[in-house]
């Protein structure tokens, strides 16, 4: 990886191991297993959101229950409450919230600029008033590193400066885009346990290609044992997404795990895997769960919607979750009419739906990385999307036909 | 059923220990207090947590919460003829006792009036009116284990008119309803198989006497027990009826009103306390007999719970209660407790009502223990001296509370909640449901500075 133009940069202890085991022939997509220091993850995966070090109502438990070996913390949220000095103190985050598997971090950047209204970049770091009394901070990548190192997890990502994909401002972009290969440097600098956290760079560069791969070789070259695709997600078209993800994994290592930040509805995963990822992270799954949302098969199921209150069955008819599973088979025989009884009025009815719904997105990784093993993938995303539109391809999204014919998939043709 | 009482020393007015058993269902030792439920769950217990790590062995449950529609769905859950369909559409094990009342517990006073045939209840929908012939077949067709008879409440000190209604409807209604479910005309079959009991009115008992009397005459073998509401009504229970269990809907605020509530005879208790202790981040910390270690030379009462809210728990990780052996105490501590309380996080209520509950089971078998050493009475006195006189004061906030859990909006009653947006503000309210994870700083510049989150420039 010394392509680069880069000054050579010295080789980062890793603690992380990843052992690819199948690509699909047809398109980019590998079924791999990536070991790290809490555990085996199998790749491709979807990694649930634990926000504030807790999944929404559930007991570990109950999340180890849904198969999740990794999932993810919010460096933003941790450093506010409880903050550092108690996660020092407590022992990290693993401690604070008795989970024993992997754990993720994102670097806060993400939410400091999207929360917080009066921030603003600067090459030092990020600027913004504090929203109880107003006076002026900077969080720096150096803070940033200082609390994800306190928190212990697994994986730490850099602060990037991160701006909406969506931005008309090359300029900015460009700019963005240096400075995050700048804090990239600033990060690997700081970060204290390298051989124990493996802290992931984040490719930047906005929907522009050109500096999108221009990154890419910055960033490969300083060998973090990870490297994410940021900046999306944030309401560009789909075919954009697509193509950034095509282009960065035409550039990336085969022998290094690829994380696309934020990304998680099921057709996004799905392509995003033909086109080269491995990791995937989204609210969505946990948060629609609290509004009474159920994922399935077919899509989406609204269980508070007045047709399922007379519906007996299953959520979703032959899933092996602990909600959906018949109580002869160890599970709670849970109706979509006693959760239409419940959603949104019981905090339960939160719990029981955001198990199903982890459990869903883990349970579509696993299919997936068997049909990568079986060299089926192009038959799963055939089928996949026939369940979605029920056979209708007049109704399949052109973003997803365009971008899977892309890597010699034609969802179009008949099978 | 059956009630056999195991240990005793007086008819009435005594502590004792029994064993309540339904054929197939799992036995309960008394005395014992019913876990309460919320449209059919034991509120923050997913179905898996309580399976797996509680001892809850019974459930209340209230009509109301399930008849918000015209033709509510619990009526159409399909079941195997021996089956309750009410436990089915709850989601909960056939062999767990379900108590079913009119009202969820406890109830949210009603401004409509009850009627000559009907009570006024809440659904989540608003105030509607159960005529007791529907409540009646409500049982017949939901088959409760134990289903609790229909009576007429004043929401406020009645008047003795208003007794007199009282006394006459609840006969009428009792009276009624156990002519539908066991009366000579029911064909054999179709013969309820809930054990039905019968309310006892938190009245005086010469104001009740002629109800009273036909508890004991001409209802006496079709009930199966009494529901009291008031733990004053343990006084008026006639002796002919003494081998009933009683079950007292009552909303004791300390462990000390349970002892005396026991004392007086009470075998099923509701302890609402539990619930709202886990909501305000209470954890439970009361042991019966008091320990020996504690009885000793103390002068300071001891707590009997600990507010998660305050900052001392911060990086305590210690469990909620020394050697307790709760999921709770096994698997979490204090600091992440209190972490997940200030985050507002909905795992805290979960975690401390698994604490909870197992606090107060363990309260109540050592509670039963205790009865049948004959040493109740000296322990209640012990535990007295030991333990402070009230639970301690939350500092925090509890869960959100839906319309079902509140009592009405009247013209002079306070807001439930505070203002904050505008009759258009709509939007920004979705918007903010829809970002419902992000957090806001809760201190300033220069605590955000010691967090190590920023720095002050």
């Amino acid at each position: 990886m010394s392509t680069t133009t880069a000054p050579s940069h010295k080789s980062m202890p890793s603690a992380l191991t990843f052992d690819r085991h199948a690509k699909c022939s047809t398109t980019k997509a590998r079924a791999s297993t990536l070991h790290l220091p809490h555990g085996s993850v199998p790749l491709p995966i979807f990694m649930p959101v634990a926000t504030q070090a807790s999944l929404k109502g559930l007991t570990y438990d109950q999340l180890r229950e849904t198969g999740c070996m990794l999932c993810l913390n919010n460096t933003y949220h941790l450093g506010l409450k409880p903050g550092q000095a108690v996660l020092d103190a407590v022992g990290g985050a693993h401690k604070l919230q008795g989970w024993d598997r992997n754990l993720l971090t994102d670097s806060g950047g993400f939410q400091m600029v999207s929360l917080l209204q009066l921030a603003t970049v600067t090459e030092e770091g990020v600027r913004f008033l504090s929203p109880h009394d107003g006076s002026p901070m900077l969080l720096t990548p150096e803070h940033s590193i200082s609390l994800q190192n306190s928190i212990g997890s697994d994986i730490i990502m850099q602060l990037d400066d991160v701006i909406a994909t969506t931005s008309p401002d090359h300029a900015r972009i460009k700019e963005a885009m240096d400075r995050s290969v700048r804090w990239l440097d600033r990060c690997i600098a700081e970060h204290k346990y390298p051989e124990r956290q493996n802290l992931f760079c984040i490719i930047q560069g906005g929907l522009d290609l050109e500096l999108r791969k221009q990154c890419c070789e910055e960033m490969v070259a300083r060998d973090t044992p990870g490297i994410a695709i940021g900046g999306l997600s944030g309401g560009e078209a789909k075919e954009e997404f697509c193509k950034v993800v095509h282009t960065c994994t035409e550039m990336l290592p085969e022998h290094k795990p690829r994380y696309v930040m934020g990304v998680g509805y099921p057709e996004d995963i799905v392509v995003a895997v033909a086109l080269g990822a491995d990791m995937f992270d989204c609210v969505w799954p946990t948060r629609t769960a609290r509004f009474g949302d159920a994922i399935v098969s077919s899509g989406t199921l609204k269980l508070s919607h007045k047709s399922f209150a007379d519906d007996f069955g299953p959520v979703e008819e032959g899933c092996t979750c602990t909600c959906c599973r018949p109580t002869d088979q160890g599970g709670l025989g849970l109706t979509r009419a006693y959760m239409h009884h419940i959603t949104a009025k019981e905090t339960v009815g939160a719990h029981l739906l955001t198990i199903h719904n982890v459990h869903y997105m883990l349970t579509m990784m696993g299919k997936i990385r068997q049909a990568i093993i079986d060299d089926q993938y192009p038959a799963f995303l055939r089928k996949f999307f026939s369940d979605i539109y029920r056979g209708d391809k007049s109704n399949y999204p052109e973003w997803a036909v365009g971008a899977l014919r892309g890597v010699g998939v034609d969802l179009l043709a008949d099978s | 059923m059956t009630f056999s009482i195991l240990a005793s020393t007086a008819p009435i007015l005594a502590p004792r220990v029994g064993k309540l058993a339904i054929p197939g269902r799992k036995t309960l030792a008394t005395p014992h207090h019913i876990p309460l439920t919320s449209r059919g769950t034991v509120p923050h217990v997913a179905h898996d947590v309580m399976r797996d790590h509680t001892e809850i062995n019974s459930l209340y449950a209230g009509l109301e919460d399930f008849i918000a529609k015209k033709e509510p769905s619990v009526y159409r859950t399909p079941v195997a003829d021996h089956e309750s369909p009410l436990k089915k559409f709850i989601c909960v094990a056939e062999d767990m006792p379900l108590i079913l009342g009119p009202r969820r517990f406890p109830p949210i006073p009603c401004p409509p009036a009850n009627t000559n045939t009907s009570i006024a209840l809440l659904t989540s929908v608003g105030f509607t009116q159960l005529s007791a012939h529907d409540y009646v077949k409500a049982i017949q067709k939901l088959r409760p284990d134990i289903a609790v008879g229909m009576v007429d409440l004043a929401n406020k000190q009645p008047g003795s008119k208003r007794r007199g209604k009282m006394v006459d409807r609840t006969h009428a209604w009792t009276r009624d309803a156990l002519e539908q479910l066991y009366g000579d005309a029911v064909a054999e079959k179709d013969k309820s198989k809930s054990a039905y009991f019968a309310p006892v009115l938190p009245l005086d008992n010469a104001q009740q006497s002629l109800y009273l009397d036909d508890l004991e005459s001409e209802f006496r073998w079709d009930i199966s027990g009494l529901a009291l509401y008031e733990s004053a009504s343990l006084e008026f229970v006639p002796e002919s009826l003494a081998g009933l269990p009683r079950l007292l809907f009552s909303e004791p605020e300390t462990p000390h009103t349970i002892l005396r509530d026991i004392s007086l005879g009470a075998d099923l208790l509701t302890t609402p306390l539990l619930g709202a202790s886990s909501d305000g981040g209470i954890a439970m910390e009361f042991v019966f007999p008091a320990p020996a270690a504690l009885q000793e030379g103390k002068s300071k009462p001891q707590p009997l719970g600990i507010d998660m809210w305050t900052a001392d728990h911060a990086t305590d990780i210690s469990p909620l209660g020394e050697g307790c052996e709760c999921y709770t105490c096994k698997n979490y501590h204090r600091a992440y407790i209190h972490h997940l309380l200030l985050a507002k996080e909905m795992t805290a209520w979960a975690l401390l009502q698994v604490h909870n509950f197992h606090v107060m089971d363990t309260f109540f078998a050592r509670v039963r223990d205790s009865i049948q050493h004959g040493s109740f009475e000296q322990d209640v006195q012990t535990f007295a001296r030991v333990y402070a006189p009230s639970m301690p004061e939350s500092s925090g906030e509890g869960p959100r509370l839906r319309g079902y859990q509140l009592p009405a909006n009247g013209p002079n009653q306070p807001r439930r909640m505070p203002k904050i947006y505008g009759a258009l503000d709509d939007a920004i309210q979705k918007f903010a449901d829809a970002q419902s994870e992000i957090a806001t700083p809760d201190t300033d510049a220069s605590g955000l500075e010691e967090h190590g989150f920023a720095e002050k420039l």
